[in-house]
């Protein structure tokens, strides 16, 4: 007997690799635990919640039976961006947000269960489909629209767009990108609200300044071209007409060190909190320039690049009396309001804008709104242009403030600015 | 935080609190305990006497034989001495050199009958066997101590009924309303199960229950695990646990009587190759393994029970193991068992087998090299599996880069991982984890679901208890009547041992997902009783006194009659040779 039991070490020897074998998955899972968990943090943490827009649509909703997104297809690419997928394929959106959210994880407690979300957004998702739709299939941009009142964010889309249940393994460029809120651009001549705000504060004969233009001029012997001669203008119609010339004279004239010191003062360079989604910072020449550089900074090409959002609050800043109502995205947040600027440079570049369409742009254009805006068409470099077109209603019932971008050519008024008429007289006439 | 949030966070700590003390006393009571051999007979040599501890007894030269003979002409390994059911006592000559005289008479292969006060003539060198009767037996039988005098097993039991109702109260906690009843009837009809089993066992005077202990803690978790899964099938449940614990019982009985266990092994081999073939062929395929069979609405895994078939075969005594050398027929029934799984796919069960062969074949025949060649040969023929069946070569491919396909390849191992890792140290509470609506969760990924639901601790309290189990067979294998139930305990641990293995680190991605069940942990009815089966086997081995209803109590045992007693002149020869007790 003992010859046959001696030989049963042979099980403890099994036993010794299987318990080797368990404490090496220990030790992993005391390193590596917190990935795993986080994973599915969704299912882990326990959590559900439900995303309704303003009106009750429903948008999306999650929970341990599942995860699903609103029910037709126009609104799940629509929407795409804003709420982002359950699988973390988008970086950003309100859905990756809330589940950052829960991520609470330590061995002794496992995931913990964190709080059920029912939030109602400040969304309009109908507002959202029409925007979605404005774009069109073919072209690519982005489209942001706020109350500038209230803060209170109406519509975020980014195109291309995707549904979000049906995967596409190679899809477009950028369409995981939300251009609102996560990418830069060139601004180009939009960016000429922020040089004018900041020749208003600091150069004090503006107004009695003039400008001559034949299409084009020289700063240091550097050309600054226009597109058509705007010959004689003064600080208000070279605003209207967009004389590169006259900006690139006037941002000379405010000097770098202001120009710095605005822009990063209007919050462009930084970056942003929309409900738990970070912005990207947008950019502007830190380093020393010589005259043309600054001429071209001030208006809006040469290594500038803004995100649409900053632009945004700025434009919701100038519509608001200098004071910008913090947007946000989820309905009950509390809200913050901060002086961007002064109520009189505000109310001036409000003025302006109104004269923009009414002495430029053509009312006709936007029938029945009372559009103030201003146009871009910027050279991105690759010989392609960013169309832009930013403003808001002058307009106490319909207080909207919005930003539209159409990349890809185009100009400002024709492209982008047709879109921001459909977006804001679907806007006003809800 | 609510009342019933305070409730369930302190029923989390209780649950952890009350299996550690069921382990720890189980535990305690499986390896504090002394151990006393039985004493069977005497054989004496001049003035000293050497006690016989076991029924089948290697007397031999070498120093792992039982009775140790140092004289000149002694083999190695010389002689059996056996003792059968009915008390009778047969020596056979293993091929020594020597050869083996009883009065004289050549003991040939076959055996020769041995009976008190017989001379054992061992080439030469005399030994005189003393055979104790009943009473006597019976005698020094008081002297060893009996199984469950230190840690009294009724209260281990009272910490396990504490387990299963806080395990309960947190599933009635989270489980829906329509279900409750059925929840709380699978719990009460365990405890009352357990209950009744201790009662019984006490009636028969039987006190070491352990192994039982161990395998209700078990089997609770596991309903645990079903009341979380699949609910409605609770009733059925309870009938499978109910079933489960009568079989075991009923095998049990089987084995006490060892010739009837031991003359039934080719029957037994036949029926294993019945239920292999028809698994083959008649044999439905679910999540890819062709193991399921399904006779009248039933559907079972005969693997299940071929592993308690397998070790029946394999197990053998010692007389046996020493008259035929050979392990082929052995060998060749491996052989077709593991390429018959193969063939079905569940390449997890044939790993089991494997396994569990490796050290049948390694108690048998004691060869380093048989187990090197049988593994090698294995490798070669997995390799082959590996190239045929490209599914097979998908789970090699996909080991250890779950984390790569999270949506296809490596589905149930990130899964499995994740909730685990949500569940922490005390888990989220049964029945409150999502892991278990995952297909195959509650078989496959049961230590997940364990891990998620009642949390690391308990997860690994139930491999601590198959780590006793097995200890405690290894450790009982030393002190069986009979090699039959030493190496059936031994086989018995050993496939719970790969199973858990394969379970816990191919759902964790650290050996390829194979499909295997944890034991008494995973729901599946054939999965279930065949664990309780392969107990018995290890309860056979418990030979401490009055401890294991599997092994009679030696003072029930009287001699039988001597038919020479009327006879006269049974010589006794004086001539001393050195012996000693090994």
């Amino acid at each position: 007997m003992k010859k046959i039991t001696r030989r049963a070490i042979s099980v403890l020897l099994i036993m010794a690799l299987v318990l080797f074998g368990v404490g090496v998955y220990v030790v992993r899972l005391l390193e590596y635990g917190d990935s795993w968990a986080l994973y599915f943090s969704r299912l882990n943490s326990g959590s559900s919640g439900v995303l309704h827009d303003r009106n009750g649509e429903l948008l999306a909703e999650f929970s341990r039976n599942g995860s699903f997104y609103a029910e037709d297809a126009l609104t799940r690419k629509a929407c795409f961006h804003i709420l982002g997928d359950y699988e973390g394929r988008t970086g950003s959106g309100l859905i990756p947000a809330f589940t950052e959210g829960i991520k609470d994880y330590s061995i002794f407690t496992g995931t913990t269960h964190s709080q059920d979300y029912e939030f109602n957004l400040t969304l309009d998702a109908a507002l959202n489909r029409a925007a979605y739709e404005a774009i069109g299939e073919d072209r690519e941009g982005a489209v942001l629209v706020c109350n500038y009142r209230t803060g209170e964010i109406l519509c975020i889309v980014s195109a291309p767009s995707t549904d979000p249940l049906f995967y596409d393994p190679d899809p477009p460029a950028g369409t995981y990108i939300n251009k609102c809120l996560n990418a830069t651009f060139v601004p180009g001549s939009v960016f000429k609200l922020v040089t004018s705000a900041a020749a208003i504060e600091t150069v004090s004969n503006i107004w009695d300044r003039q400008f001559f233009c034949e299409g084009e001029g020289e700063i240091a012997g550097v050309k600054i071209a226009c597109v058509d001669p705007h010959w004689t203008t003064n600080f208000r119609t070279a605003l209207s007409n967009s004389c590169n010339y006259a900006f690139a004279q006037i941002a000379v004239t405010v000097g770098q060190d202001n120009m710095k010191r605005y822009v990063k003062e209007y919050g462009f360079t930084d970056k942003h909190e929309l409900n738990g989604i970070t912005t990207a910072a947008g950019n502007f020449e830190t380093a020393y320039m010589g005259d043309p550089e600054l001429a071209w900074a001030g208006i809006g090409q040469w290594t500038d690049l803004i995100c649409p959002y900053s632009l945004l609050r700025y434009v919701c800043a100038i519509a608001n009396g200098g004071t910008l109502i913090e947007p946000y995205i989820i309905e009950g947040t509390e809200t913050q309001s901060v002086q961007l600027m002064n109520p009189s440079t505000a109310d001036t570049l409000r003025d302006m804008m109104r004269f923009n369409v009414t002495d430029h742009y053509g009312e006709d254009r936007f029938p029945g709104l009372a559009m103030c805006g201003k146009s871009g068409t910027a050279e991105v470099g690759d010989g392609t242009n960013n169309s832009w077109f930013t403003g808001f209603l002058d307009d106490e019932e319909h207080p909207y403030a919005f930003v539209v971008l159409i990349e890809k050519g185009g100009y400002g008024l024709a492209d982008a600015g047709s879109v921001a008429n459909t977006v804001m007289y679907t806007a006003v006439r809800k | 935080m609510d009342f019933f949030d305070y409730m369930l966070v302190l029923s989390k700590y209780a649950l952890i609190i009350f299996s550690l003390i069921v382990i720890e006393r189980a535990l305690r009571s499986m390896l504090s305990e002394k151990y006393d051999d039985e004493i069977w007979a005497y054989v004496r040599s001049g003035k000293e006497r050497v006690p016989v501890c076991h029924w089948e007894n290697l007397i031999g030269r070498s120093p792992s034989a039982d009775i140790r003979v140092y004289a000149p002409g002694i083999s190695g390994v010389h002689a059996v001495l056996c003792r059968n059911d009915k008390g009778q006592w047969k020596i056979y000559d293993v091929f020594s050199r020597g050869g083996v005289w009883i009065n004289q008479l050549q003991a040939g292969y076959g055996g020769a009958p041995v009976r008190d006060g017989d001379v054992i003539n061992l080439a030469g060198t005399r030994l005189t066997f003393i055979e104790l009767e009943g009473e006597k037996i019976g005698k020094l039988e008081k002297k060893r101590s009996v199984a469950g005098s230190r840690v009294f097993p009724a209260v281990t039991l009272v910490w396990l009924t504490l387990f299963q109702s806080t395990l309960l109260m947190q599933l009635l906690m989270s489980c829906e309303p329509d279900y409750s009843g059925r929840i709380s009837l699978a719990f009460v009809s365990v405890i009352v199960l357990q209950w009744l089993c201790f009662t019984a066992m006490r009636m028969i005077n039987k006190s070491g229950f352990e192994l039982e202990t161990l395998a209700f803690f078990m089997t609770s978790i596991g309903i645990s695990v079903a009341a979380s899964s699949t609910p409605e099938d609770m009733y059925k449940h309870s009938i499978l646990v109910i079933a489960s614990v009568f079989l075991f019982i009923l095998f049990g009985w089987w084995l006490r009587n060892l010739k009837r266990a031991s003359s039934m092994r080719v029957p037994f081999a036949m029926i294993a190759g019945v239920l292999l073939a028809l698994n083959l062929f008649a044999g439905n395929s679910i999540f890819g393994a062709k193991n399921w069979l399904t006779i009248a609405g039933y559907s079972f895994q005969p693997s299940e029970f071929v592993k308690v078939f397998y070790i029946y075969v394999g197990a053998s005594t010692l007389e046996r193991l020493y008259m035929r050398q050979n392990l082929y027929a052995f060998v060749g029934f491996s052989a077709l068992c593991v390429t018959a799984l193969a063939f079905m796919g569940d390449f997890g069960s044939a790993l089991v087998f494997f396994v569990c062969f490796l050290v049948i074949s390694f108690m048998r025949s004691g060869s380093i090299a048989t187990v090197v060649l049988s593994i090698s040969s294995a490798v070669i023929a997995g390799l082959m599996a590996v190239s045929a069946r490209p599914y097979v070569a998908q789970r090699f491919a996909t080991w250890g880069h779950a984390w790569e396909d999270v949506f296809d390849k490596g589905y149930q191992q990130v899964r499995t991982m994740s909730a685990a890792a949500a569940g922490g140290l005390f888990g989220k509470g049964a029945g409150s984890g999502w892991l278990q609506s995952i297909v195959a969760a509650n078989t496959d990924m049961v230590f997940g679901v364990v891990s998620e639901e009642l949390g690391l601790l308990i997860a690994l309290s139930a491999v601590l208890a198959i780590a006793a189990i097995a200890v405690f067979a290894v450790r009982s294998a030393r002190h069986c009547r009979s090699a039959f139930y030493s190496i059936a305990a031994c086989a018995s641990v050993t496939i719970m041992l790969a199973q858990m293995a394969l379970n816990i680190l191919g759902s964790m991605d650290i050996l390829p997902f194979t499909g295997v069940t944890f034991p008494f942990l995973s729901r599946g009815g054939s999965s279930l009783i065949s664990c309780w089966m392969l107990l018995a086997y290890i309860k056979g081995s418990d030979n401490r006194r009055e401890a294991s209803f599997v092994v009679r109590n030696a003072e029930n045992y009287t001699r039988p009659e001597d038919p020479r007693l009327k006879d006269e002149g049974v010589s006794r020869d004086p001539k001393p040779a050195e012996v000693k007790k090994a």
